[in-house]
């Protein structure tokens, strides 16, 4: 306990000190925390999980010293920030690194306003602690209103095993963390809703892949933390009914998708990456691992509201408590039935031959042609797979984007509710539902503010295909992993489009630093700028990256477990050297 | 001139007596500036005294189309409901009125644009244009200034009427 | 057997070349290793009963890896009657299959015998385990081996595994009784529960059954030609 008030206290000494000075110690080092039942050593930042809340002002020019009290190298990186690159924190990218007892001063000016977060970017210290939220607040005033605001940081933690030893696992057996596998139990069951042919049908084609459905986070055993505490241990935010809370919610996890509500609240989604978006009232919204996302709520009850943030996998709540006094809790929910990934989900994956697929569409009536070729399969299990059929009120075209049915005549106000998300393959099992009805935040939804850059077309086209082979854990880019690869070179101040096209059957939330990815969502001018974008199993996503800060840059999914075994590039934006004049 | 509009509930009558209701010109005493940004007011409390008439030029200096409408907490979260519909059917955008859409009948949506206008307490003026309307005030009563077009009330383009 | 020990000393020196912390630039080329025995098991039931193992471990990167292997049965109170290591170079060459040239020798049966070892070992479809291997012995004899293997998941950790290994040689070694053409086929059924994926007690069935000239050797020394066994063991790996 004593640590824990030690933390506050840290975080209360910095808060002062940032008003004026601009000057920030962090210490890293080993802490001992409580989340699974006993006592566990974490790498922390200034002895708290997660580390203090860094507040900055836009426009400060930042000195932070951070003391590395390890017995190893580490480094802190500032997650979505624009700064030179020497500053970007990391190790053989960025600089040498820390060493066990030096301290390395970052001096770098805050560029922009918003909620960030920090995190090492050595020898996956992040998967063990080192990670907080970074708030950095605007010059001019914002475009929403609040009386009081929260930082929620998500995180998971493995009470088991090291992040050595899950990829060690997961390199000797990639399903050694998948519990979820489907079995003689579920074929039954299945064969009694499908019949015993279409569900061996099924089975046959997954096994001419050599995949798993239920593959959805490949580690679990996590226990899922807000603000670095557990569902029990309930982290509380307070308010008084009537006012606007806002909540600067980061996703410091090292494998987990978040779906995040608050059942009883409408949620405003205002930012996104630290960009101001268009408010959009939502009722539920994914959190892909390294995204921010800022939301207004207005609590007007008198009564305790929970923040349910459920692992995409199903597995787990990270959990807190909206309450207007402490020692309040509201109701948790049970979690929603396992989600598994369907055929629609494997469409990009290549690199062997799919004749089998077609297979079931002649074995029964559950399997769909689309339009554009793709096979979608209906299995009993996949309920959500269900809801995005063809036939819904829902058309996906074949260029991706969903075009709702013209209905015009009974629509009520819950029209925006059951559409399928345009950024999941159409009949993905992992296609987003709000658990209580109601809307659920797409990417098509998030329109820029103000435009960080003028609009114009992308010189080129870089084609990043996302790939990987499971069963040895190799995760890659364009089928290279990072130390077989030539890094990505740019030409400063050109804008390329970063073509992604995501073959796995895993979603992929790829991090460009030092640089805004613009995510082209259809909304032209007013695609929003992002540091992280998630690409779903079988989908294309283009994003624009103006290349305006030189230098060498890490690029790379934001997943520990794939990064660390491949998923990741070095970007190089230089300048012709025809420029340089003496 | 109240009555008689929309789906006119009788909650919506009772409400918008309580509101007040258009003012004449000649009875103007007051005219006050209201300046819409993104997404809030400039002021975002007036003063006004029951059963005065008063003259507000309203200007939106934003980049986003906004309201300016008169009324409860209650009635705005209704309005806000309708507003989600008309967004989806494309009489309104995120910067613009489309005035051909909202004249179509569009079954349910239809009646909506009628809650617009200056006789309702409620003007939608794009960015870079400007409006004003008169409206006398009633008796004293719990009100608001609100944009409902979807998602600003929600992140605070809201303001309060002080009586005094 | 001083053969035996330089092949195991060559490979460990390989392999701890190749053995250095990983940096965060290159987490991806990381040196891991497994050790794992598939089957440690006793058989009662024809015959005598017979101590079995099937074990194997790498270090490696991604892209190259030294693995051993051993098999074996040992009639318990009787002598060794089969021994063999197996030291293999390992290189992916494509996404669920790789390649494994070495060298094996065998202890047992006696004379012992030196091979090379080219083989292909991966995952095939329906998730059947598989590997299959050319050896060419220091006598000139050719012989091949194949084995499938595949886990049927009754629960989330009760696993019912067939198998089967056929042993066919191309031409006859009568010093180690081993005739031309199919030698031996073996069948197993395993009823494993993972306590731990690390670890899993098992039981089942055993069917060993030898053909054509290799039966004949088997009769000519009182042997047996076939067996049928229950096994009870364990497979573990860390």
């Amino acid at each position: 306990m004593w640590k824990r008030t030690l933390a506050a206290v840290a975080v209360i000494l910095l808060a002062p000190v940032s008003a004026w000075a601009g000057i920030y110690d962090l210490t890293v080092g080993k802490t001992t925390i409580n989340v699974a039942g006993k006592d566990q050593t974490a790498m922390t930042i200034n002895g708290s999980l997660p580390g203090p809340v860094l507040r900055f002002k836009e426009g400060e020019d930042l000195t932070i010293n951070v003391t590395n009290t390890l017995a190893e190298d580490t480094s802190i990186h500032w997650h979505g920030l624009l700064l030179p690159y020497r500053q970007d924190g990391v190790p053989g990218i960025s600089f040498p690194g820390i060493k066990p007892g030096e301290t390395f001063t970052y001096r770098f000016p805050a560029q922009q306003a918003g909620t960030y977060w920090y995190h090492s970017h050595s020898g996956m210290q992040e998967a063990v602690g080192m990670y907080g939220a970074m708030v950095i607040e605007p010059k001019a005033r914002e475009p929403f209103r609040y009386d009081r605001e929260y930082v929620i940081v998500l995180s998971d933690w493995h009470p088991d095993d090291s992040p050595r030893t899950i990829l060690s696992n997961l390199k000797m057996s990639a399903d050694y963390y998948n519990y979820q596998q489907r079995t003689l139990g579920t074929f039954l069951d299945d064969a009694k809703k499908t019949g015993f042919g279409a569900t061996l049908s099924d089975r046959m084609d997954w096994g001419d892949m050599r995949m798993v459905p239920s593959d959805i986070a490949d580690v679990s055993g996590f226990v899922f933390l807000m603000n670095g505490r557990n569902m029990e241990q309930n982290w509380t935010g307070l308010f008084k009914p009537g006012e606007r809370v806002r909540l600067r919610i980061v996703n410091a996890a090292a494998m987990t998708f978040f779906d995040i509500r608050i059942p009883g609240l409408k949620m405003t989604v205002v930012q996104a990456d630290g960009n101001s978006v268009r408010p959009v009232p939502v009722d539920e919204f994914r959190i892909a691992v390294a995204e921010t996302y800022d939301v207004i709520v207005r609590p007007t009850e008198n009564k305790a509201f929970s923040i349910l943030a459920e692992s995409m996998a199903r597995t787990g709540f990270a959990r807190g408590t909206l309450a207007p006094q402490m020692g309040m809790a509201g109701d948790i929910p049970s979690l929603r039935p396992k989600q598994f990934l369907t055929m629609a989900d494997m469409a990009g994956h290549g690199g062997m031959d799919h004749g089998s697929m077609n297979h079931g569409a002649a074995s029964g009536g559950v399997t769909h042609t689309m339009p554009d070729g793709t096979v979608m399969k209906g299995t009993a299990q996949d309920a959500h797979a269900g809801h995005a059929m063809p036939g819904q009120a829902t058309h996906t075209m074949p260029d991706g984007t969903a075009m709702a049915g013209m209905d015009h005549s009974a629509h009520g106000a819950m029209a925006m509710t059951d559409k399928a998300d345009p950024f999941y393959a159409p009949g993905s099992g992992l296609m987003p539902k709000a658990a209580d009805g109601g809307k659920f935040l797409s990417y098509a939804d998030l329109k820029a503010f103000k435009p960080l850059y003028p609009d114009r077309p992308a010189g080129r086209v870089i084609e990043v295909r996302l790939t990987g082979n499971m069963e040895r854990y190799v995760w890659s880019i364009n089928g290279v992993k990072y130390s077989d690869a030539e890094p990505i070179r740019l030409k400063f101040g050109e804008r390329v489009r970063f073509k992604f096209v995501n073959e796995t059957m895993m979603t992929h939330p790829m991090h460009l630093h030092g640089m805004w990815q613009i995510l082209d969502n259809g909304s032209g001018k007013y695609n929003p700028a992002k540091h992280t974008i998630s690409i779903a199993p079988g989908k294309t996503v283009e994003a624009d990256v103006e290349a305006d800060a030189e230098g060498q840059w890490a690029f790379h999914c934001h997943l520990m477990y794939h990064m660390a075994a491949g998923m990741f590039r070095k970007v190089v934006v230089e300048r012709e050297t025809a420029e340089v004049i003496r | 001139m109240i009555g008689g509009q929309g789906q006119g509930s009788g909650g919506h009558h009772g409400a918008m007596a309580a509101i007040g209701a258009p003012g004449k010109a000649s009875e103007v005493t007051r005219t006050i500036d209201v300046v819409m940004q993104d997404n809030f007011y400039e002021p975002e409390e007036i003063t006004v005294k029951p059963g005065e008439t008063i003259r507000f030029r309203i200007v939106n200096k934003g980049t986003l189309l906004h309201e300016f409408g008169l009324g409860t907490a209650t009635m705005h979260a209704a309005h806000q409901k309708e507003m989600v519909v008309m967004m989806e059917h494309g009489m309104i955008e995120a910067d613009r009125v489309n005035h051909d859409r909202m004249k179509m009948d569009h079954g349910s949506g239809g009646h909506m644009n009628h809650r617009h206008g200056q006789e309702h307490g409620s003007v939608l003026i794009e960015p870079g244009k400007s409006t004003e309307m008169v409206w006398k005030f009633a008796k004293e009563a719990k009100l608001e200034f609100a944009c409902n077009v979807p998602g600003h009330y929600e992140s605070g383009m809201v303001g309060q009427f002080r009586f005094k | 057997m001083s053969r035996l020990a330089s092949i195991v000393a060559v490979a460990a020196a390989l392999a701890a070349l190749g053995l250095r912390p990983a940096e965060a630039a290159d987490m991806d080329d990381a040196i891991y290793w497994h050790v794992q025995a598939d089957q440690l098991e006793y058989r009662v039931g024809d015959g005598a009963d017979v101590l079995a193992w099937d074990a194997n471990a790498w270090i490696g990167n991604d892209d190259h890896r030294i693995a051993f292997k051993s098999e074996g049965e040992n009639p318990v109170g009787k002598r060794l009657e089969e021994a063999e290591l197996q030291v293999l170079y390992r290189r992916p060459v494509s996404e669920f299959f790789d390649v494994n040239a070495g060298i094996r020798h065998d202890l047992r049966p006696d004379p012992d015998r030196t091979y090379g070892v080219i083989g292909i070992q991966g995952l095939a479809r329906q998730f059947v385990e598989t590997d299959a291997n050319l050896f060419v012995s220091e006598t000139g004899d050719v012989s091949a081996r194949f084995e499938a293997e595949v886990d049927w998941l009754l629960t989330q950790r009760l696993i019912l595994q067939p198998m089967v290994e056929a042993d066919v040689a191309f031409s006859e070694d009568r010093r180690i009784r081993s005739g031309a053409g199919i030698n031996t086929i073996e069948a197993g059924l395993r009823l494993k529960y993972e306590i731990r994926r690390e670890f899993a007690p098992y039981i089942g069935l055993h069917y060993e059954r030898k053909f054509g000239t290799t039966a004949n050797f088997a009769r000519d020394e009182g042997d047996d030609v076939d067996a049928l066994r229950f096994v009870a063991g364990v497979s573990f790996w860390f």
